[in-house]
């Protein structure tokens, strides 16, 4: 058996909070993400890959693959060897992403392919170490995964695992935000919040009049959810070295116009803008209410527990899709001579 | 989003009533459970214990305009609902001082007076009624809205479809919350639910679908809120998959030979009443001297409600004849 491993982990559940009822976000069925993996799986055997580690979920992907491998007949594209992760027990929470994740990097996993949107990624990227993280969007407010056809992003990830392409001068480190709790600690890709809601409930922000502080580790201007609204005032790339402080009240004289979930275009006020530097920690103003990550609740706080801050350099390790497949033409590794 | 439904947030008191409903519904199942072991309840139960933050998370969002149809596991939906206990546990009993005055049983206990349509025998039968309730409400221009309870079997029927077909079709102020507690009977719903996950239904019907965790009374809350408002509005019909898992069998007397730990990791893990309990004392909107407090009354409710129950006597022949037919 080779050692060219993919991990493919998928979200059963993203895609479906209550953003679909309160703003028409976008539905992803299970049987496009399960379609997604299956033409990864195409893409994966075309350039070499041995093994895939698949997560398994109670949501009917893994099962739908499991199904499609079973139909698949000997003049199909060649499909390298699926093993499922099961065995576990499956939570269907966070953690069953978690799990999956450490499995495939003990596993040997060369890259890891990760279904689902904003929180899928975060989740991912907290437990995928130095392993070259490739996040798909199947999910709501999709900032830091890409929208980007599956085959694609399978023969990137399949030209990095067989060693084809090296790693190294195709991946970028990530910005990460770490934001303390007490001993509570939650990571975020893109965003922290601090919400005036009470409970974490329904999880996902979409009144911008409970937001009163966000951390942005980038900004860009044309970016879906809270980080759109400092895009538009103060955008911070994916690889500057600081990040953004916004403050906000419904008031604030300085109101700006912002995507900040799909489907929900409203005004914001800005009381102040800040730069974050990389490093320090920052305490939130607010006393009490909920810490939101990526745009969804996350960790209730009271007085007395002032949670705190900081922009970290050193995050996951991200695939730029544009650049393997640009190694790949400069090398020709996709050329074939015909016989 | 709309913004012309205003949306309180849940003041103290409304976060009591909420303990109280949940506590009632748990208490009053572990006690129907206690006592069908002894052999005095006739016919069958179904138990809603586990599933408590759905009937109380969408009932605590509804009016006197509003209507629910239950299932056959209906005992959370009507206590939520606001149907006399003491009535509840006659009816379950078969006693003449029931809801029914002894005649339904478990399956059929409803109080039109309290916006109750009924637990359900029919698997599938609550979706077709709230259509009509919702289309009365949206005619007479009343505000009210409509909930159908139902499970993942009941998801599969087709009365449940045609409904929400018919509910987007009539733009009804019809909600269909559909409690997958994982199996229909002893049937699980990963293998019998084509489409995997119930909500994404809705887009074939044109409405939305949102998945929220059964077991947390606020996301159940806030879910519903939204979806209540919207139909108040005229925004139409929603459905909302409430996921999690029953304590009891599916009747009481099933073996369960079909499951493994799950209800004892859902009991010691995801339990709503624990989960809500431990999020109101942390935030420190209620104390657990409050909590304590309402135990001891839902108890003390509960155990008079029983020998109230045994104590009343059973409908006599003549009471065959009457309620058979209604008059309009």
């Amino acid at each position: 058996m080779g050692d060219a491993v993919v991990g493919v982990v998928a979200n059963p559940l993203s895609g479906r909070d209550i953003r679909r009822l309160v703003t028409q976000a976008s539905v992803f069925p299970t049987a496009e993400k399960a379609n997604m993996i299956q033409r990864m799986l195409t893409a994966f055997g075309a350039v070499g890959v041995h093994r895939v580690l698949l997560s398994t979920d109670l949501g009917g992907i893994s099962a739908a693959v499991f199904r499609a491998i079973g139909r698949r007949r000997g003049a199909d594209p060649r499909w390298p060897e699926v093993e499922f992760l099961d065995g576990q027990p499956i939570r269907q929470t966070a953690q069953d992403t978690l799990d999956a994740v450490r499995r495939m990097v003990t596993a040997g996993a060369r890259v890891i392919v990760c279904l689902g949107g904003d929180g899928t990624a975060r989740v991912a990227a907290s437990a995928a170490g130095d392993v070259p993280l490739l996040a798909l969007s199947t999910g709501t407010n999709n900032v830091f995964p890409a929208v980007r056809e599956a085959t694609v992003a399978g023969l990137a990830a399949g030209l990095i695992a067989t060693g084809a392409v090296p790693a190294d001068g195709v991946t970028d480190r990530a910005k990460l935000l770490e934001v303390r709790v007490g001993g509570r600690v939650e990571t975020a890709l893109v965003d922290v919040a601090t919400s005036t809601e009470r409970h974490v409930g329904a999880r996902a922000v979409w009144d911008p009049a409970t937001v009163t502080e966000l951390f942005c580790a980038f900004a860009e201007p044309d970016a879906i959810g809270l980080s759109a609204i400092a895009g538009q005032v103060r955008p911070v790339a994916r690889h500057d070295p600081h990040g953004v402080i916004l403050r906000l009240a419904p008031d604030a004289a300085r109101q700006v116009l912002a995507p900040i979930a799909p489907g929900l275009v409203v005004p914001v006020g800005v009381r102040s803008i800040e730069r974050l530097e990389a490093g320090p920690v920052y305490h939130v103003d607010a006393r009490a209410g909920v810490i939101a990550v990526d745009g969804e609740r996350e960790l209730a706080f009271g007085p007395g527990e002032r949670p705190a801050v900081r922009l970290r350099a050193d995050g996951p390790r991200c695939v730029d899709v544009a650049a393997v497949l640009a190694a790949s033409a400069r090398l020709g590794l996709l050329e074939r001579v015909r016989h | 989003m709309t913004d012309t439904v205003e949306r309180k947030s849940l003041t103290r008191e409304d976060l009591l009533d909420v303990y109280r409903t949940m506590r009632t519904i748990r208490e009053f199942e572990e006690r129907v459970h206690a006592e069908f072991a002894t052999g005095d309840i006739p016919g069958f139960v179904h138990l809603y214990a586990g599933e408590e933050a759905s009937a109380a998370g969408v009932c605590s969002n509804l009016d006197d305009r509003d209507t629910i149809a239950s299932t056959h596991r209906g005992h959370g939906h009507c206590i939520a609902r606001g149907v006399d206990v003491a009535e509840m546990m006659a009816e379950i009993y078969g006693r003449k001082t029931g809801s029914c005055h002894g005649k339904g049983g478990s399956m059929h206990i409803a109080d039109l007076s309290k916006g109750m349509l009924g637990a359900n025998g029919i698997v599938g039968g609550g979706p077709p009624l709230i259509c009509g309730t919702a289309l009365a409400a949206k005619i007479k221009g009343t505000g009210g809205v409509s909930v159908a309870f139902f499970g993942d079997g009941g998801s599969n029927q087709g009365t449940t479809l045609e409904s929400m077909n018919l509910a987007s079709v009539w733009n009804l102020p019809a909600i269909f919350v559909a409690e997958n507690n994982g199996y229909a009977e002893t049937t699980s719903s990963t293998w019998s639910v084509a489409s995997d996950n119930i909500a994404d239904r809705a887009a074939g019907f044109g409405m939305p679908g949102v998945i929220v965790d059964g077991f947390d009374f606020f996301a159940a809350h806030e879910a519903a809120r939204e979806a209540i408002a919207r139909a108040r509005e005229g925004g139409g019909p929603t459905l909302i998959e409430m996921k999690f898992t029953r304590y009891f069998g599916h009747f009481e007397g099933d073996q369960q030979t079909y499951r493994a730990d799950e209800v004892a990791r859902a009991r010691a893990e995801f339990d709503c009443l624990k989960r809500f309990a431990d999020r109101v004392t942390e935030t420190g909107e209620l104390s657990r001297a409050d909590l304590d407090a309402v135990d001891a009354e839902v108890a003390t409710l509960i155990d008079a409600a029983v020998a109230d129950a045994k104590a009343a006597p059973l409908p006599t022949e003549a009471d065959l004849l009457t309620d058979v037919y209604v008059r309009y």
